[in-house]
């Protein structure tokens, strides 16, 4: 159920009233709960099965971390059963293609059978869920022929984990209604791509009862729109260019790929943001506000100042329970740098098990690594013009963007060397998109610029939502594409 | 109007939490919603009928929807309403209405026109509309012609088998489906998805969708505009969209041959029991529809190509044919369901080559229930 279908336009029109209704009365979290795995289950009732262990599970182990004592060991079970899901879930075929590689390279003649063989135990419930839902009339599921990737396992589990740590920490006060931790981990409206909530923001505002202001609806409104404009009007039209391209870049030269490159820099950022910007209006509507999650990171002008403003929620869940717990830059150069590329790779697996992803993970790193020291210089700091930062910046990102979209390693060499040696033909890309992008672009600058009034001006912003509203209603495409991040 | 900061509401729970509205969401206080969403709504009711008032559409006589313009239900409900006010009785149908195999000017509409001699009949006609999409055309898209006398044409065609009646389980991609009933009744072989039938239901009651879609398929190549970006990259698509709609074109298959010299071989079809017929259920709801508005019908069922059917198979569609016949007869619905044409003026098993539209046209005004149906009234009610 994407937020941009029909669908989900139904689901909430039937949720929001109902939860108007039942605010502040001992219905309100039942509501909640019943909506969040409604939405959950809609993609595969089978999912359900594995948020309400993740639930129970770490709702118990903070329970035991209180009465029992001995929280690290609590903790390292927490630590295990999360990573555990992921591992499982994400990761199991990727762990097991490389051992069975380097097994095949060592010459010894054994192979780690394929975890889709485990699909098969899954047949019984999909059989009783079918019963049910034949009995609604609702059209069965097929039975799993490979291991299912739970969409937004990375970002509930996530979420889950911060809640361990910090009542671990002593940050968080346990929570001591199961219900409403159920609902903090599984609330729809940030359940499958972020952002990544913290206990001591989204559990505090569930445990409070704040009536919904008549700012909440229309801050959610806008919020609502402009996510619904970045993705339909944006990143679908761009994923028309990069799947083409991408898709087949032998086929296509330097400057197709290269804009292609350019296209998918922006069309991840449309599609993610725009998703968040949903999410956040959403639950703005619910009277509920979700964290920042970007910050126009394409004005960034230094590589640390990309990932203050790029998936925020992740990199900050990162920054405290990772780079700070190893030592943070606290113990020495050395220490330092490597705490950065440590988080920094773990970072890149985390958005997928493949090697294109530690690539980019360790990109960045490398890039960080580099630049840091350049960075804090005053010729650096207070003679090279932002402007040039910041188009160095993205030229970077662009560049590392290369091997988060290519479909394997190979691809990605491929690309890179055929943008700069194969030569001219014309890349046939879209001036309207490019116009388009380029606009949204300006806007970002105009919005961190002194002429920032021009934008804040009402009949600019008033002008601005009709642009995008008539501009989903005519030229929309009725077709919609999932989102990026869904897979992670 | 008050004007929201967007920097206004900076709130900071637990560590490094950041809560500020956003960083470059256009921010509307309510006054400022309501005065966008009235902008938005005054587009969406203004810009269709500005749009018609632009776009040149001048239908000849024998005027029919352009063939690649099949889906555009905009420009259909505008012929449809053209049609209304200049007093035509519409001629409503598949293919075999619209003219799969002939010009414009051999149409069934056209011959009866011809015989009439004057201007009396239109073709509404709309290649691929089984009665199932028919139904939807009429009832979302053809509300001009309430009151008006129509003529409707019944293929059984679509009865002659599971797959036809869109009965079958296995997913099957059909003609108009943004026309059809997209929950109740269900239809077995459509497998669309939930939003987008949602989608569907909720646009097709919206005037401003269907303008939005005619502007697709009439200039940007049935594509949406992204899609069309990519085939014209460096062409302006407001360019592409000035008004100049397509008036007339040719249908895919023109050759005038019959089906005996196509490589046709004799058939026989699994005809399914009207009784437990989807198609001729909507078939039903299109009449339905016609008399609940107003509309005088006369259905002319066939004539169907029996040349083409088996020697076993022939008494079944003929039983078929009855059916149909009885039904409309106990509804008081006049109707005419005449012998099969002569072999050589069909193109297939349901299509009339241009002679036979002609002849077809000649049994029906000489039949009286529809001399008497279609005779002018002295109250000038067409």
């Amino acid at each position: 159920m994407l937020f941009h279908t029909w669908t989900f336009a139904l689901f909430f029109a039937v949720v929001y009233p109902v939860y108007r209704l039942t605010k502040g009365t001992r219905f309100e979290l039942w509501w909640l709960l019943a909506a969040s795995y409604v939405f959950y289950g809609s993609w595969n009732p089978l999912y359900l099965l594995i948020i309400i262990y993740g639930t129970l599970a770490d709702y118990l182990i903070v329970v035991g971390m209180e009465k029992v004592g001995r929280k690290k060991w609590w903790l390292a079970g927490s630590v295990v059963s999360n990573i555990g899901l992921l591992a499982f879930f994400k990761y199991a075929h990727f762990i097991r293609n490389n051992l069975n590689a380097l097994l095949a390279y060592a010459g010894i003649p054994y192979g780690l059978p394929s975890p889709d063989g485990a699909a098969a135990y899954t047949w019984p419930l999909t059989d009783g869920i079918n019963w049910l839902l034949g009995q609604a009339g609702i059209a069965p599921y097929p039975h799993a022929e490979s291991f299912l990737l739970p969409v937004g396992i990375s970002f509930f589990t996530f979420q889950s984990m911060s809640y361990i740590i910090d009542c671990y920490r002593g940050q968080v006060e346990r929570e001591r209604s199961l219900l409403r931790y159920a609902v903090y981990v599984s609330l729809f409206t940030q359940l499958v791509a972020g952002p990544i909530e913290r206990a001591s923001n989204l559990l505090m505002q569930l445990r409070r009862d704040r009536p919904i202001a008549r700012e909440d609806i229309t801050d959610g409104l806008s919020l609502f729109l402009v996510g619904l404009f970045k993705k339909i009007a944006l990143a679908d039209y761009l994923s028309l260019y990069v799947d083409k391209v991408y898709g087949a870049p032998a086929e296509h030269h330097g400057p197709a790929l290269a804009l292609a490159t350019f296209a998918f820099a922006w069309q991840i950022y449309f599609d993610f943001s725009g998703y968040t910007d949903m999410a956040r209006g959403i639950a703005r509507m619910m009277g509920l506000r979700l964290m920042l999650n970007f910050n126009n990171p394409y004005l960034a002008d230094s590589l640390g100042d990309f990932w203050r403003r790029w998936h925020i929620s992740l990199s900050t869940w990162f920054r405290d329970y990772v780079y700070i717990p190893l030592g943070g830059n606290r113990k020495g150069e050395f220490n330092t740098y490597r705490n950065m590329v440590l988080t920094m790779v773990i970072s890149g697996i985390w958005h997928g098990a493949a090697w294109t992803f530690l690539i980019w993970g360790a990109l960045h790193a490398a890039g960080r690594l580099a630049t840091r020291a350049l960075e804090q210089s005053p010729f650096y700091r207070d003679r090279v013009p932002r402007i040039v930062k910041q188009c160095g910046v993205f030229a970077f990102v662009c560049f590392a963007w290369i091997f988060f979209r290519a479909a394997s390693l190979g691809d990605a060499w491929l690309i890179i060397t055929r943008i700069f040696t194969s030569g001219w033909a014309d890349p046939l890309f879209p001036m309207l998109a490019l116009g388009m992008v380029l606009a949204v672009w300006i806007y970002e600058f105009f919005y961190e610029s002194k002429a920032r009034w021009i934008v804040e001006w009402t009949p600019v912003r008033v002008a601005l939502a009709v642009l995008m509203g008539v501009y989903i209603a005519v030229f929309a495409a009725a077709s919609s594409q999932p989102f990026i991040y869904f897979q992670f | 109007m008050t004007q929201p900061s967007t920097t206004r509401g900076v709130e900071h729970h637990g560590v490094g939490i950041d809560l500020r509205f956003g960083s470059n969401a256009v921010r509307l206080a309510a006054a400022q919603w309501l005065v966008a969403g009235a902008i938005f709504a005054a587009f969406m009711l203004l810009a269709p009928t500005l749009w018609e008032k632009t776009e040149p559409f001048s239908p000849g006589p024998d005027y029919r929807i352009p063939y690649s313009l099949s889906s555009d239900y905009w420009l259909y409900s505008r012929w449809a309403g053209a049609a209304a006010s200049s007093d035509k009785m519409p001629v409503i149908g598949d293919s075999v209405v619209w003219g799969q195999y002939v010009a414009a000017d051999q149409t069934l509409s056209h011959y009866l026109n011809r015989e009439t001699g004057g201007e009396q009949f239109a073709n509404l006609g709309l290649d691929g509309t089984h009665p199932a999409a028919l139904a939807g055309l009429v009832e979302y898209y053809g509300g001009d012609i309430a009151g008006r006398r129509v003529l409707l044409h019944c293929n059984l065609l679509w009865t002659a088998s599971k797959r036809h009646d869109l009965q079958e389980h296995k997913e099957f991609r059909f003609n108009h489906p943004a026309l059809v009933p997209q929950f109740v009744p269900e239809i077995p072989c459509y497998t669309e998805n939930l939003s987008r039938r949602l989608g569907i239901v909720i646009e097709r009651r919206l005037t401003f969708a269907a303008w939005a879609d005619h502007l697709r398929v009439a200039y940007l190549d049935q594509k949406d505009l992204a899609a069309w970006t990519m085939q014209h990259p460096y062409d302006n698509p407001l360019e592409a969209m000035r008004p100049n709609l397509l008036q007339t074109d040719s249908p895919p298959q023109h050759d005038g041959a019959p089906w005996t010299e196509r490589g046709i071989q004799r058939q026989s079809f699994a005809w399914v029991e009207l009784d437990g017929s989807l198609q001729w259920r909507c078939f039903r709801r299109i009449v339905e529809i016609l008399r609940e508005r107003g509309n005088e019908v006369f259905v002319l069922v066939g004539p169907f190509n029996e040349h083409m059917l088996d020697d076993a198979n022939r008494p079944v569609y003929a039983e078929r044919k009855r059916a149909a016949e009885a039904w409309l007869r106990e509804n008081g619905i006049p109707c005419l369901a005449p012998e099969a044409l002569p072999s050589r003026l069909y193109a297939d098993a349901s299509h009339p080559l241009a002679e036979g539209y002609a002849l077809l046209a000649k049994r029906l005004l000489e039949d009286k229930s529809f001399g008497d149906w279609a005779a002018p009234r002295p109250s000038g009610k067409h």
